[in-house]
């Protein structure tokens, strides 16, 4: 049953539509990841890794691969994203599989081979400039290159990176960004022109156009940092000595501008409660300082004035020492001999208005003062305009003009923009946009229409069932006294541990869209259930135990399936009492053909195993001994007494079903129910002394060994039971 | 449904024995899982490697229908297969069984079931329990919906007898006392007043033997 499967196209994922709603089913990390990893079908590859390093390393590798092609920056986003995480549907249950840790253990034995990674082939086609270096440009760069395009990245500044070059290096190591960006560059046959000005004092998008450019993507991100404000007026005293911009220490920070004890036995405070402050907050207090952090928002982080920084952000900074003022703003910077002394801070009582918009109203008669030697501010970032407004690409109003949908200018054809600039967001985000353009791009120097099938709606999968949730991994930090440094703190997965969450995933969506185990070549293809209406007694049985919800009985009508919800188990098919499903590959009616061929050609004592594919595909190709049978099966719980009785019918001496461990299950619930339908069927047996003969056994696909052992420890208890009846 | 179980193979063999050709009738009505024609399927395989044990072969004819319960169904499906059939294996509660025989009095009917009560299933736990003991005189409007006569051990329709601890019955701790659960349901529905109503003792002609259809 096995034989389609080197087809290697067979492989490639489907997008499956959800017919009663019209909509993409994917599981919602996949819908949360702006770039739609196929997350669930690699989270499937590395649950099934072997234990040796050295034989998983190939495999990791080409796990890395799988995700490159969609994600060519993905060790950076390793470390930094986990937009997935919020909408896995293990979070409400235990928490999130976390994701991000399973990419980055990914990352170890994948980083040193990227750097040798084949290069694309060279691109023919036309050429295309993305002025700015940061992830939104490296993304397109990299699509297009895929696409065959010569690419020219203009960058104004020494190196690339944008916005990366802010993360600081304990949560993102220096290498692991240059070694992705290096590879990126060169395996997309990127050209790179660094220290590139565009506007007034340098180039211009004809510049561009003369060069032989067909297309342009801008994404020049927001490089300044805002001001304090209050009231919609400026805050007076920014000009003092001790005042910066979060933003700039941490570029000096990364860049090695910095002394390691610059802020010694200084009070640092930092303004802002996102992301990028809590980063300067523990850069400063890395540098030596006492740092603390003030903000606009409250502690509640599910209102909708709660501070917005992540949880992990919050956490990390409380433990090294930083402290954290909700719920003020700043008035007043106060100086002394110029130099920064104090904030004035009355109460923030709300930072959003009722339409939703940044609106902070304070009650000026509850002020405090926060003294300190260094006042940085990181309240967010702004674009800088004066390029676009040069070349005609704002409103009336002065905001981009863009289709929201291609990215591509509504005042100058050929000219897409996308990322921060666009929409301030994370990096991911920033990358998808860049995808968009290349799209787009690709589609307008095609001439082709530049929105056709391109406007999508998903539907996130359902949460299948399970007997039990496993707890989610806490993660690993160094000790707050080791890891005031710039080295990362956070502790990666080993294989085993990388295993373990992997085997977490629910495996929520289609079949179809993920095909890990085709891709793994256990499997031919994704098996259809088979509903032969007129059999159908509709007793329910199928929509009981199907783990996915596919089967549906609704009142008045017959059972149906949602193909796009069944993983083809074939649970239901062993489980239906009026033999009215089937499944493709799988026909009744083939393994029955199967079981009288093995049992005519086995030389005895005949012994037929059921396997699961997924317990026992690194031996599936294995020889069998003469007096071995195989049928191989979608899971365990595919197998039916009538095919075991059917054996026994046809001369086999014993029978051995071998499943997954149970917490190994693929569908969660197959094991269980494979072994309930072997011990059913062996207490009926046990009437007729047959019971020796069937056996139920479960196995680690991880540790093919353990196969062998169960054969052969069956094999001799058939052999003694034999001799014995013989007697 | 009508709750049944497999007898034994033994018993079945010796009904069977003394004939060859066998028809096993499923029944997809109302028992659970219904014992339809995969249940005939296996049975009969077993009972083949059962007869190959004693040197024993069968020829088993096998079909299912949608309820054994009725005789305008079971004359009109059976009679055209009954043919050669020597013996008929039911796999049908006892209604089935009696329904063929009384319309193919010439052919012998054996159950190969044992049939218990009108109950429910516990998926989850794989069991099945009473929930209607057939009264005539139907008192789940009164009690939340929950049937005291078949609940209740001793069968009891005005309330605990008293031997109820937490929430088990004084004969078998296993068993939930119905009586708990009345309360406990009409607690939820507000209305426990429900309880002070008095009913007078059953009539147990009311269960009957015969109704107008």
């Amino acid at each position: 049953m096995n034989k389609m499967a080197s087809q290697k196209e067979r492989a490639q994922v489907e997008e499956v539509i959800n017919e009663a709603s019209g909509k993409i089913y994917l599981p919602p990390c996949q819908i949360a990841c702006p770039i739609g990893e196929d997350i669930q079908r690699t989270n499937a590859m590395i649950a099934l890794l072997p234990p040796d390093i050295q034989e998983a390393s190939s495999r990791i590798i080409s796990i890395g691969d799988e995700i490159y092609d969609k994600n060519p920056l993905f060790p950076i986003c390793s470390y930094i994203c986990g937009l997935c995480e919020k909408e896995c549907n293990y979070k409400d249950k235990t928490g999130a599989v976390r994701r991000r840790m399973l990419k980055r253990f990914l990352n170890d034995y994948y980083l040193p081979y990227l750097e040798t990674k084949p290069p694309l082939p060279l691109p023919t086609k036309e050429k295309v400039a993305l002025i700015g270096g940061g992830p939104g440009s490296l993304m397109c760069a990299y699509m297009l290159g895929k696409k065959g395009y010569q690419v020219t990245i203009l960058e104004r500044g020494s190196q690339l990176g944008g916005a990366l070059r802010y993360i600081p290096k304990y949560r993102l190591p220096g290498n692991i960004m240059d070694t992705t960006i290096d590879a990126l560059i060169r395996i997309a046959h990127i050209e790179v022109k660094l220290g590139v000005r565009m506007g007034t004092d340098g180039k211009t998008l004809d510049d561009l156009k003369n060069e032989g450019h067909q297309a342009v993507f801008i994404a020049t991100g927001t490089p300044n940092s805002r001001s304090l404000t209050i009231e919609g007026k400026g805050v007076a005293g920014e000009e003092l000595d001790g005042v910066m911009f979060g933003l700039d220490l941490l570029s000096d920070g990364n860049q090695g501008k910095l002394s390691p004890q610059l802020f010694q036995g200084k009070r640092v405070i930092v303004v802002g409660g996102g992301n990028v402050a809590f980063d300067v907050a523990r850069t400063a207090r890395r540098l030596g300082g006492d740092a603390s952090i003030v903000c606009l928002e409250c502690e509640d982080k599910s209102s909708r004035d709660g501070i917005p920084a992540d949880i992990e952000e919050i956490e990390g900074a409380s433990e090294e020492g930083i402290r954290i003022t909700c719920s003020r703003g700043v008035e007043e910077i106060i100086g002394e001999g110029g130099k920064f002394k104090k904030i004035k801070c009355p109460q923030c009582i709300s930072v959003f208005d009722e339409a939703g918009l940044f609106n902070p109203k304070f009650n000026y008669s509850d002020v405090i003062y926060l003294e300190g030697d260094v006042l940085l501010v990181t309240i967010g970032q702004a674009p800088e305009r004066a390029f676009y407004q040069q070349e005609g690409l704002l409103d009336e109003r002065g905001r981009l003009d863009i289709d929201q949908l291609t990215l591509m200018s509504n005042r100058q054809e050929g000219v897409f923009i996308g990322g921060d600039v666009r929409r301030a967001g994370f990096a991911a985000e920033a990358m998808r946009d860049g995808i968009i353009a290349a799209e787009s791009i690709d589609r307008y120097i095609k001439g082709e229409d530049l929105k056709a099938g391109r406007e999508k709606e998903y539907e996130g999968a359902a949460i299948p069932e399970r007997k039990d949730y496993k707890p989610q991994p806490e993660l690993v930090w160094a000790p707050v006294d080791e890891r005031l440094n710039f080295e990362p703190f956070e502790k990666g997965f080993t294989l085993e541990q990388a295993v373990e969450e992997a085997k977490r995933c629910l495996y929520c969506g289609p079949c179809k869209s993920c095909k890990a185990c085709v891709a793994l070549e256990f499997q031919p293809d994704i098996p259809k259930i088979k509903l032969n209406e007129d059999l159908c007694i509709q007793c329910g049985n199928c929509v009981f135990y199907c783990p996915y919800n596919a089967a549906k009985l609704e009142s008045p009508g017959a059972v149906s399936f949602n193909l796009s919800a069944c993983h083809g188990c074939g649970l239901c098919i062993a489980m239906c009492p009026a033999i009215a499903l089937d499944l493709e590959y799988w026909e009744r009616e083939r393994i029955s053909t199967l079981i009288s061929q093995l049992a005519s050609e086995m030389e005895q004592p005949k012994i037929l195993v059921f396997r699961c594919q997924w317990a026992t595909f690194p031996i599936l190709n294995d020889k069998p001994s003469p007096n071995i049978g195989y049928i191989d099966l979608p899971c365990a719980s595919r197998v039916d007494e009538f095919h075991i009785l059917e054996a026994f019918q046809k001369g086999v001496d014993g029978i051995l079903v071998m499943a997954c461990l149970e917490e190994d299950c693929h569908r969660g619930t197959g094991s269980r129910w494979a072994q309930h339908t072997v011990a059913k069927l062996k207490k009926k047996l046990a009437e007729i002394g047959l019971q020796d003969r069937l056996h139920f056994c479960t196995v680690s696909s991880r540790h093919p060994g353990e196969f062998k052992n169960e054969l052969t420890k069956f094999y001799q208890s058939v052999e003694a039971v034999g001799s014995k009846e013989s007697k | 449904m009508i709750v049944t179980t497999l007898k034994p193979l033994d018993e079945i063999m010796d009904f069977i024995s003394p004939y060859k050709n066998i028809m096993i009738v499923g029944c997809d009505g109302c028992t659970q899982p219904p014992r339809g024609i995969k249940e005939a399927e296996t049975l009969s395989q077993l009972l083949e490697l059962a007869g190959k044990q004693k040197n024993k072969e069968f020829n088993f004819k096998i079909i299912t229908m949608a309820k054994q319960c009725d005789s305008y169904l079971v004359t009109s499906i059976l009679e055209p297969q009954t043919e050669g059939v020597e013996a008929i294996l039911s796999l049908a509660c006892g209604i089935g069984v009696q329904e063929i025989a009384e319309l193919f009095s010439g052919i012998p009917v054996f159950p190969a079931q044992n049939t218990h009560f009108m109950g429910a299933e516990d998926r989850e736990a794989g069991t099945l329990e009473e929930r209607c003991a057939g009264c005539g005189d139907c008192l789940l409007a009164l009690t939340g919906g929950i049937c005291p006569v078949a609940r209740c051990t001793k069968g009891l329709i005005n309330g605990a007898c008293g031997g109820s601890k937490n929430g088990k019955c004084e004969l078998n701790p296993e068993r939930d006392c119905g009586w708990v659960l009345i309360y406990e349901q009409l607690k939820k529905q507000g209305k426990l007043q429900n309880l002070k109503e008095f009913r007078p003792p059953r009539d147990y002609q009311l269960g009957g033997w015969r109704v107008m259809s």
